[in-house]
Order: C-alpha cells, then structure tokens, then sequence
C-alpha cells in the first residue's frame, strides 16, 4: 500500500483531496437521481408495477403485459423471471423486509412457504374478491383461491397430471390406445420395454419430479374412495400411513421393481427427462401438464407428443385424475401501487387473458367461453375434470414441510435406502408438525 | 539433520516488523474501510442473532420470544443433526485432498518446466468461475449414463450424485477440482519464500529429494500450512452453493449440510427464527475449530 503511493508519487494530501473529491461526486450524483424516481410514483408521470414471478409464468406474462401497454399506456409493468427455488428466497426476503415487489407469484391453497394462505395469513396480499372474476371461480377450485372466503390470488386454470408420451414410440411398440386401467398400464409399460425403449423415463434427481408418479396415483387410491380424505386429515381422523398412499408407494416401487423406469432414476434430471422422451429414447414421462411446451420445445416433431390420465386402478370408472389450479400471482398488500396492481390483476381476470395465459401454458382454462382453447393433449383429461378430479394434494396440506419430506423420502426408496413404512411415517410426522 | 535453527529466525522477524513499524499508514486509515464493514457485515450479523430467540415466520408481524427454544429443537433434530456428520465429513475429505492436490501441483509446477507458466493459469483457471456454474457443470460431468460424461471417461458405471452412498464423495471431489488450484498457488507462494541456499546446503549434506522436501521445504511452508488449511475448513463447514446447486440435499437427506438445512428451514419451511438460530451455532462452531487450528498450527511455524 505504501510502496504503492511511492511510486504513485501522491502525496497523502493529494490522495485524501483525490478520495474528498470523489465522495463529494458521489453524493452529488446520489442527490441528483433521488428526484428522478420519486417522480415516477407522482400523478401524471408513468406508474411502474414490479412483477417478480416463476420461469413457467414467462411466456403469459410477456404476452399479457405487452398487451396491457397497449390499453393502458401510462402504467408500465416490468417483470422478472427466475427458477421456484431462487424466486421463493428472494420474494420471501422481501416480504419479510417490507418491500415486497407489487404483484408477486404465489402458489394455491396452502402446503408451500410463497402458498396464498401462508402470505395472505400474514397479511402480505391484497384482497381481490370485489373484483368480478372472482364471482365466476368453479366451487372446487375455491380452497386454492381464497382464505376465509376472501380471494387473494389470480390464477388463469388448471393443470393435470398425466403420462406424457411419445405417439410414434408407442406406435412402433404396436400398441394403439393408451391404457385405461393399471393392469394394461403394466402391460404397456411390458410391450415398450420388449420393444426396447425405456418406458417410462424419470428425472427424479430434480425434486420436485419425484413427486408426479405419487399424486398421478393417490386420486384413484385414495380420492376415489373417500372424497373427504382431507378434511379427514386435518381433524387427525386419518393418515399417509394408514391409506391408500400406500397403496400408490407400491405401485410407484412395482414400477421400479419391474425395470419400467431408466436406469439411475436418482442421478437423472427433469431436463434430461424430457429429452429422453422427446427424442423417442423413452416413451412416456409422468408430468404435469404445464411443462408440455417444454417437451415440444424439445422434440424434433412436437405434433407426436401427447398425453392420457395414468389409470391408478383396475376399474377404469374408479380412475381418478390431479387436476390443480396452475401456479399464480397475487398482489402485495403494502405495495405503494396497491390500487394500480390491483387493477392489472383485474385486466388479468377478464375471460380473454384468461384464454390467453391458459392457452401459453396448455392449461385448462378456469372459465371457459366460445373462444377458449383447450390443448388437444389435455382434451382426454376433460371427461374426469367434473367429479372425478382433486387438487394437487400439498394444496390442502397444513405446513410447507410435508412437500419436501415426500420428495427426500421418495428419493430413498428409489434408492432402496427406506422402506415404505418408514417414508410414510416421515411424512405423517412432518404432517403433524 | 534438524530442522532450521529457531534462534535466526527471532532477529529476522522483529527486524522486520520495526521497518514495517516506521512505514505503517496511521490505524485511521483503516477508518472508512472499518465503518463500511460495521455496517454492512457486524450490524446486520449481530442484528440478525436476535432473531434466533424467536418464532418469527420470516414474514408479517407475528414474532414472539421463545428463550433458547431453537437450540433444544435443534438438538432434537434428527434431519439437522445428521447434516453435522455430513459437513464434518465432507470438511475432512475435502481439507484432505483439496491440500494434497495442492500441495502436489505447486510442487510439480514450482519445477523450472517451460510449459509452467501455463500449467499454473490452468490449474488455477476453476478458481475464477462460480461455484454454482461449477456445480451445473458438474452435474453433465457426473450424468450416470455410461456412455457420457466421467462414467464414458472412465469405462464406468457409477450414479454419480444419486447414489446416496456416493453422492457426497462426488460434491467433494467437485469442491477439490475448483479449488485445488487455490491450495496450490498459496503454496507456490510459500515455496518461493524457501531460500535456496537452505537447499544446497542440504545438498552437500547429502540429503536426498524426499528428506530435503522433509526437512527443509515442509518446516519452511507451515505458514503457508496454516493458511490452507484453515480456509478450506472454512469453506468446508459452510459449504452451501455447490451442494445447493447439484443435489439440494438430496437424495433423500444424503448430502445435506447444515448450511442447506438452515437455508430450507428459513426459505423452505418458513422458520425463520429456527434457522437463525442453527446459523449461530454453526458460526460459533467455524470460529471454534478455526481458533484451536490458528493457534495449534501457529505453533508449529518456524522461518528461514
């Protein structure tokens, strides 16, 4: 450091006046932008709304924002987009600092830290019910809408959980029509792996994947018997342990046991998933739905990629099917653009954005009017949406514990290092907690 | 054959900080830079421990004091307690072999060999990049296809990161090949400060390599020893982004450490005062090891 002043040749005078003279700029310059962005929260100069939301949500949104600068010029929304894990750090931060962004995502029902019922009980969303889309939201949907019968989030329809597959690959397999019941599931999945194709390919190594196979099981189950199962739950009148969450454990196991999965299912991820099966090297991945456009990016012939209802029991009238309501957002209720936020969730509820978000997603609208487009992969999910569809099921779940409890204890019994007992008597202690 | 004599060592070391004495800046120098830290790093750090006598969610108002409550549940924990065994055995593996590697390379590259400099930059290259980017990097490395990634390399089969058996041998041996090159370049610096004379001395003695590297060079880079080993036990027990990265604990509970449990408990779960509360610990015990090895290993030191 004085070597370096040395052969500098500064005198300590001159470096102190150097370092004065570029604080006195810094400060000057500080003053001189602070004018600048208080005037934009001022009457006549453009209002900006932050947007902080999911990758998943980017391709609504850019549409949707665009088109909501066309019809109201004078507020400007700016969104940014990031990976669930990074986005629920730092929203979270945020709201627990008090200077949440003004429309943030959150995720339905309950079951997650950026859940509605975990934010809006701390108060942190603004109450949406007095706008009108919210009159229109389909009975079974409300639990993942609103808390103490007050709306507090904006979600533009439902994704379901199904096989997703490859039609040219189960074509050359010779098989015609996807299965309907689990003793022909099993069959399939026998004739693919004949044919030489991995049936069905599983990235479990991203955790949120493990969980699809159990919840695309659990409504036949355990839904199909006893609708109630949640409320039962709640009251502690019923548990994982002693249900038919067993039942799917097994089942999801049988499929392992069988050699019906990809080797190392634990070191595989979601990218290399979906590559697998849109390339034709597997056959079928059990997916949600709003990552289709995902596998048809992918795929050199996207027209081939489709999906059907995995079939969780041997009577095909006792099939259930997940249908969830898709990932969100809601609006920060100490926001300094409450009202103005408010307004673009309102514009975001009328039945054509609604169209239009659901549509970018191959999600199935929440309302549906004449021009409402249904993705030609999900139209086989319809016949089940009415009475024989539940949540996803951490949307009932009471903590943001149990979620992750079922990825881990998945993991290890893919791993062989756990057993069933043992996974569900982790996830009945995580429930209770 | 001894090592070097301690008595040269005294008069050379105070001769040398009297000439640092007389040139050394006044301590307000250090003032801005000692007020910035206050308030970016020891305010907020010392504000946050309060949090850890709480209940507080993370966010809203809701936040009650609850004692050392957290310090019991965190006793009780079986998830977090079972992160302590792997931090501690992921510290060990990588301090271990991240400081062999090390210490292997500077040596091979303190060699007057023409391609050194390269070789150095090279070896030196993982450093620089990100530890995330070196995880996603990792995470093609270590694809469990046989025909791709290190298992094509090498012929084998091995589920790199989902076995859990071997899950956290793979995250060390990532941590080791991003920062080998760090171990080695502070040991560079240590072995250009082993005056050669020392070594031809040694030479006329009739040492041969091994016993002039032993008795020698060795004695001669414990400062160097010292740094080595107490940054990468520092960054072995907090280690947080590269496991974040590859397997988010996973699979099962295989790689968790206590900085990913603290991390899921604050972000994840919503437990903000508990989190706050194993994030204490997990500072008092960093300090704890690195003041017994700063003190243990100083001992040790001697100079030319």
């Amino acid at each position: 450091m004085t070597d370096l002043l040395h052969h500098a040749r500064v005198s300590r005078g001159q470096f102190l006046r150097m370092m004065g003279g570029l604080a006195v700029a810094t400060l000057a310059t500080a003053c001189s932008t602070r004018p600048e962005t208080t005037a934009s929260t001022g009457g006549s100069a453009t209002t900006e709304l932050k947007f902080v939301g999911v990758a998943d949500q980017k391709t609504p949104m850019d549409e949707l924002v665009a088109a909501y600068q066309k019809a109201k010029p004078a507020v400007r929304v700016t969104a940014s987009f990031a990976p669930t894990d990074q986005v629920q750090t730092s929203v979270r931060t945020q709201l627990g600092a008090g200077n949440a962004p003004d429309l943030h995502v959150v995720y339905p029902g309950n079951g997650s830290a950026m859940s509605m019922s975990q934010i809006a009980g701390a108060g942190l969303l603004a109450d949406l019910s007095a706008q009108a889309w919210t009159k229109t939201i389909p009975a079974g949907f409300k639990p993942a809408f609103q808390l103490d019968g007050k709306t507090y989030i904006y979600s533009a329809g439902s994704s379901v959980i199904g096989a997703v597959y490859n039609k040219k690959v189960f074509e050359r397999a010779g098989i015609d029509a996807p299965p309907t019941t689990w003793t022909e599931f099993l069959a399939v999945c026998e004739k693919l792996k004949k044919a030489g194709v991995v049936p069905i390919a599983l990235g479990a190594q991203t955790p949120w994947v493990t969980q699809l196979i159990t919840y695309a099981l659990v409504p036949s189950t355990v839904y199909a018997k006893d609708p109630t199962f949640d409320d039962k739950q709640l009251a502690g009148q019923a548990s994982f342990a002693d249900s038919g969450w067993r039942q799917a454990m097994e089942m999801y196991l049988e499929l392992q046991k069988r050699g019906y999965f990809n080797d190392k299912p634990n070191g595989t991820t979601f990218e290399q998933q979906t590559s697998m099966v849109a390339t034709g090297k597997a056959a079928m991945a059990i997916q949600v739905s709003a990552v289709l456009p995902d596998f048809r990016k992918a795929a050199t012939s996207p027209d081939d990629l489709s999906m059907f209802p995995v079939p969780g029991a041997d009577d095909a009238n006792a099939v259930w099917i997940p249908a969830g309501v898709v990932v969100g957002l809601g609006a920060a209720a100490k926001g300094r653009n409450v009202e103005e936020a408010k307004a673009f969730v309102d514009f975001l509820g009328r039945q054509e954005n609604i169209n239009a978000w659901a549509k970018a997603i191959a999600a199935i609208p929440l309302t549906q009017d004449a021009s409402s487009s249904i993705d030609p992969a999900v139209q086989s999910f319809l016949p089940f949406t009415k009475d024989r569809a539940v949540p996803f099921m951490d949307q009932r779940w009471p903590n943001a514990e149990v979620q992750p409890v079922h990825f881990a204890v998945v993991q290890e019994l893919l791993a062989g290092d756990a057993t069933i007992d043992e996974a569900l008597k982790k996830m009945d202690e995580a429930y209770r907690k | 054959m001894t090592p070097v004599t301690a008595g040269r060592a005294r008069p050379a070391r105070s001769a040398r900080r009297r000439r640092f004495d007389a040139a050394a800046p006044p301590w307000w120098f250090a003032a801005p830079a000692l007020a910035v830290y206050a308030l970016i790093v020891l305010y907020p750090a010392i504000a946050g421990v309060i949090y850890a006598f709480t209940d507080w969610s993370g966010i809203g108002q809701d936040m009650s004091f609850v004692g050392l409550a957290n310090f019991g549940t965190l006793l009780g924990d079986e998830q977090a307690m079972g992160s302590i065994g792997n931090t501690l055995l992921l510290t060990v593996a990588i301090v271990v072999v991240q400081n062999g590697v090390g210490l292997l390379l500077a040596l091979g590259v303190h060699v007057k060999l023409k391609s050194r400099a390269l070789l150095r930059v090279v070896f030196f290259a993982p450093v620089v990049v990100s530890p995330v980017m070196v995880a996603f990097l990792w995470k093609y490395i270590y694809n469990p296809d046989p025909a791709s990634g290190l298992n094509g390399l090498l012929g084998l089969r091995v589920d790199w990161l989902g076995d859990p058996s071997v899950a956290l041998w793979s995250i060390a041996g990532m941590v080791v090949w991003q920062y080998a090159g760090y171990s080695m370049v502070i040991f560079l610096a240590g072995l250009e400060g082993v005056p050669r004379e020392l070594h031809e001395a040694a030479m006329i003695d009739g040492a041969g390599t091994w016993q002039r590297f032993r008795y020698v060079t060795w004695p001669l880079l414990a400062p160097a020893v010292t740094i080595n080993l107490m940054l990468s036990t520092i960054g072995g027990l907090k280690l947080f982004d590269q496991v974040f990265a590859a397997t988010n604990g996973g699979p099962g509970y295989a790689t968790e450490t206590l900085s990913t449990v603290l991390y899921k408990q604050a972000f994840v779960f919503g437990k903000f005062g508990y989190s706050t509360a194993i994030a204490l610990v997990l500072a008092l015990f960093v300090a704890a090891v690195s003041l017994v090895q700063v003190y243990y290993l100083r001992s040790r030191e001697v100079t030319a």
